[in-house]
């Protein structure tokens, strides 16, 4: 009964100390798409993904509601670093709907202003935001008006001279001079408090860890992968901080100066836990302010088992020869490292030739037909200027319409054309770990993983490519790291299409990480040596690149957008296929809005593949 | 009589208005003086055919223009039999009268035609400047004033129709690009008269959208849809709707690209 009244009383203040207009609220994934176009069309970094940002304590004063309900010590601010944009979930700031959207647009305009170099450093945050705020409007003249609607309803929110604090109410009044007329305020007034927080202005110190994307950890870390794709995908503050003495406090205070905030240290042994506690962490995780991960000895939470040690000699597939060796390109040197990463191509050990498997015969039989229409054949074009026959049907109506005294063009010839498909196409599958997730049912009462459908995908597309005669070749990737890094021949460009292929295919299994750049430029390799003369290399994957070495985040993504833009400029033309739901947020980057296509439903990917490949080939071999 | 779109601008009265990009004017007259043929790459829309038709008119030759399209073959650009009443006749077609008459003679966007009209362009362009006619077995030599030129636009499916390097080896090659931004808004303003801060926010937007490409766009925008644009504006139309109409849309079929480019666009001009 407490405890009921404990929530119900929870809940009410909650919402009484609540000063937001939730009925106006905008969300940040409603916007987001046009926000990313937005932010790169006024000159922001086309790499950057934008992502929901943490809430962060800023130490101003709450009222007394506020300290009553134990709320409103955090706050939701823009930022950005160098892998994302960080907005708010979502913006309620303002009463009317449109106020909130446009202030996700100020902020992102406001990040998006290429700043001057001494406005990234050296500068507070008051002078800072005046300054950006200057620089945007005077590059974006038609913000004005917005910008002035915006500051108008902020400082129409609260008068300066209602604040019962004179050191308050001098710092409020500082603000609003400063938004009023940015660049004018130098200082703020004296305060036992931090000022309060301004949702048109970029956050005054970004919570930033450090060293949690140290360039080699050494650890097997978890990927994120595994992480609840559902709920908010807040991130959180984390530090990393030195694993406590095994006699130690569970409860380390970190900040003298905040007695009041809820820092904990829980071990995690994720090993044993189970769903419930993984909910629980996740609202402790939500409550607390700093969340510490320290660097322990075994593998950090997932939600994906994690087995990443490379098989025996004797189980492994075979290795063919030493590797080949690629560079990988370096962003922030902007330099290739010449030598970096090594492909090792392998050739399956225990495949067994065997022939397709039974539920995919109906869809197999039916796909040979329609593509077997497309072996190189000719056509005869009727009406033709000149041709090598004569077309009886034109050269009536050309008679009967001289006859009643019409002219017409005299198309009389009939010409035979032949239709040459002189194409070929590199297939390559992403066969990471995350392929061992699962995906939803096969067949009634069938559940099935990622790496079921890639498998039934790669069946139905050789079948289709065999029937059609086009040159193809089927290889899978997976690495660890930059020294190890998979390359799976399933099909090359000279073998025939056969059991013993079917059985490699049959073979595949979930392998290690994405490192995907070295993998696309092997592949361009291969594919670069076919005759044909249109070369296609499709790349089927389920996620972004990522590897436990740097190659996780933003490295990843430059390198194998590098690695894409290669490609191109050995006449190839690179399309990816994929499941992944987020690949929005990255795919236009690396392989622009036309390159890419998403498959909803991940168990529909072995009918649509055959299906987008005769669109792709049509847009190609249409000339 | 046949269906090739064929231009004639040498009678256009007024004289063309161009903007130089650098010493593409020094480098034509040259080709000309030398009976060189010419090929000019550059994306869509920022000047090659205006350019083009300007040297035409300054050296007071005749320009027959061929849009190149996928199914133009060989015998479109040189001629063929038409039924006549009762006999055949034969009719050049625009190459054929090109070499015949002299002038100009600009396949625009090359690459879009059929492979076999490589085979007639080839001997045109070494120091045999022949077309020959296996149809009627005539071998017409081209007189000093003919000049071929052939455009296309590298950035459009490059890789897809892409020019073979024997032919492209057969050319002196300019490249084109999008002026510099006050260059840019000069040509707006002098073809549109529109004000100078319009033409002005219409590049910096331009710009702006150029930057997009490959990753949000397919391609930049044009200096013919500024034009386009601007033309809207100086006709009243109000510059948000005009951007709309001649900017954003014709770039763009995504619905959310075009929210943010919209944004985009009232950053720059303002909400009115």
């Amino acid at each position: 009964m407490e405890e009921r009244v404990g929530q119900v009383w929870d809940r009410w203040i909650t919402k009484l100390a609540y000063q937001g207009h939730p009925e106006a609220a905008v969300q940040l994934d409603d916007v987001k798409a046009a926000l990313g176009v937005f932010y790169r069309g006024l000159g922001g970094d086309s790499g950057l993904t934008i992502s929901a940002t943490t809430p962060t304590l800023h130490r101003a004063r709450r009222n007394w509601l506020h300290r009553v309900a134990g709320t409103g010590s955090k706050v939701e601010l823009a930022w950005y670093d160098e892998r994302c944009l960080y907005l708010p979930q979502r913006l309620d700031v303002f009463p009317q709907a449109d106020l909130n959207r446009e202030l996700y647009f100020w902020l992102a305009a406001l990040a998006g202003t290429p700043a001057s170099a001494e406005v990234h450093r050296g500068m507070n945050w008051l002078v800072d935001n005046q300054q950006r705020c200057l620089q945007t409007l005077s590059l974006f003249p038609g913000l004005k008006p917005r910008y002035q609607r915006l500051v108008d309803a902020f400082t129409a929110r609260r008068d300066p001279a209602e604040l019962k604090h004179n050191g308050q109410a001098a710092v409020l009044s500082a603000i609003y001079q400063a938004l009023r007329h940015p660049g004018s305020v130098t200082e703020l007034p004296a305060d036992d408090f931090a000022p309060d927080p301004v949702p048109l202005w970029l956050h005054p110190n970004p919570p930033r860890a450090e060293g949690l994307h140290s360039e080699d950890n050494g650890k097997d870390r978890d990927s994120s992968q595994g992480q609840s794709k559902a709920g908010e995908q807040r991130r959180r503050q984390a530090e990393r901080v030195e694993k406590p003495e095994e006699n130690g406090t569970t409860l380390g205070v970190r900040h003298e100066a905040d007695l009041f905030s809820y820092a904990e240290f829980c071990q995690m042994d994720r090993g044993c836990e189970d769903e419930d506690d993984l909910d629980q962490a996740e609202s402790i995780a939500n409550d607390i302010d700093k969340m510490a991960v320290t660097q322990d000895s075994t593998p950090v939470a997932s939600r994906i088992k994690f087995d990443l040690d490379l098989p025996s000699a004797q189980e492994d597939d075979i290795p063919l020869g030493e590797g080949i060796r690629y560079p990988e390109w370096d962003y922030k040197r902007q330099v290739m490292l010449p030598d970096y990463s090594c492909i090792v191509p392998m050739e399956s050990r225990n495949a067994e030739a065997c022939d397709l498997p039974g539920h995919l015969q109906a869809t197999a039989r039916r796909l040979r037909r329609q593509f077997e229409m497309l072996t190189n054949r000719s056509v005869r074009l009727r009406s033709q200027y000149d041709g090598d026959e004569l077309d009886i049907d034109a050269y009536l109506q050309h008679r009967s319409a001289r006859m009643t005294g019409r002219g017409d063009d005299g198309r009389l010839y009939s010409q035979k054309r032949q239709l040459q498909r002189d194409l070929s196409c590199l297939l390559l599958a992403d066969l990471s770990l995350s392929t061992d997730a699962w995906v939803g049912t096969r067949n009634p009462g069938e559940d099935c993983q990622v790496i079921d459908v890639i498998r039934d995908s790669l069946y139905l597309f050789s079948e289709s490519l065999h029937a059609s005669e086009d040159q193809f070749a089927i290889h899978g990737f997976s690495s660890r790291r930059r020294e190890h890094v998979r390359f799976n021949c399933l099909k090359d460009f000279g073998e025939t299409y056969n059991d013993t292929v079917r059985g490699r295919i049959a073979d595949i299994s979930p392998g290690f990480y994405t490192r995907m750049g070295a993998a696309i430029r092997h592949a361009s390799v291969l594919l670069a040596k076919q005759p044909a003369e249109k070369k296609l290399l499709l790349i089927v994957t389920d996620g972004k690149p990522n590897d436990l070495d740097r190659y996780e985040g933003r490295h990843g993504i430059e390198d194998t957008r590098k690695a894409i833009q290669e490609a191109r400029s050995q006449g190839l033309v690179p399309f990816c296929i994929t499941i992944d739901e987020q690949a929005n947020q990255y795919l236009p980057y690396l392989f622009g809005r036309q390159g890419y296509t998403f498959i909803h439903r991940a168990t529909e990917l072995p009918k649509k593949l055959p299906q987008l490949y005769l669109k792709l080939t049509g847009k190609l071999l249409e000339h | 009589m046949n269906n090739l779109t064929t231009i004639d601008t040498s009678a256009a009265g007024s004289a063309a208005f161009y903007q130089p990009q650098g010493n593409e004017e020094a480098l034509f007259m040259h080709a000309y003086e030398h009976q060189l043929p010419v090929l000019l790459k550059g994306p869509t829309g920022c000047g090659k055919t205006r350019f083009i038709s300007y040297m035409a008119e300054k050296l007071g030759l005749p320009l027959h223009t061929v849009a190149c399209h996928d199914d133009l073959s060989a015998s479109d650009l040189v001629g063929r039999h038409l039924i006549g009443d009762g006999d055949t006749v034969w009719s050049d077609g625009p190459l054929t009268r090109a070499v015949r008459e002299g002038g100009i003679c600009y396949l625009d966007e090359v690459v879009e035609a059929r492979k076999d009209t490589t085979v007639v362009i080839h001997p045109l362009t070494d120091d045999r400047r022949i077309l020959p006619i296996d149809r009627t077995g005539e071998v017409l030599e081209a007189p000093d004033n003919f000049m071929l030129i052939v455009s296309y636009n590298p950035g459009y499916q490059n890789v897809l129709k892409g020019m073979k390097p024997s032919t492209r080896q057969r050319f002196l090659s300019m490249s084109f690009d999008y002026l510099p931004a006050a260059e840019e808004a000069a040509v707006i303003v002098h073809e549109t008269g529109v004000d100078q801060a319009v033409a002005d926010r219409l590049v910096a937007l331009a710009n702006s959208l150029r930057e997009l490409k490959d990753q949000d766009l397919e391609e930049g925008a044009s200096t013919r849809l500024l034009v386009y644009t601007a033309t809207l504006i100086a006709a009243g139309f109000e510059p948000l709707q005009a951007c709309r109409a001649g900017m954003i849309e014709p770039l763009t079929d995504d619905t959310q690209t075009v929210v943010g480019l919209m944004e985009l666009v009232q950053a720059t001009f303002g909400a009115q």
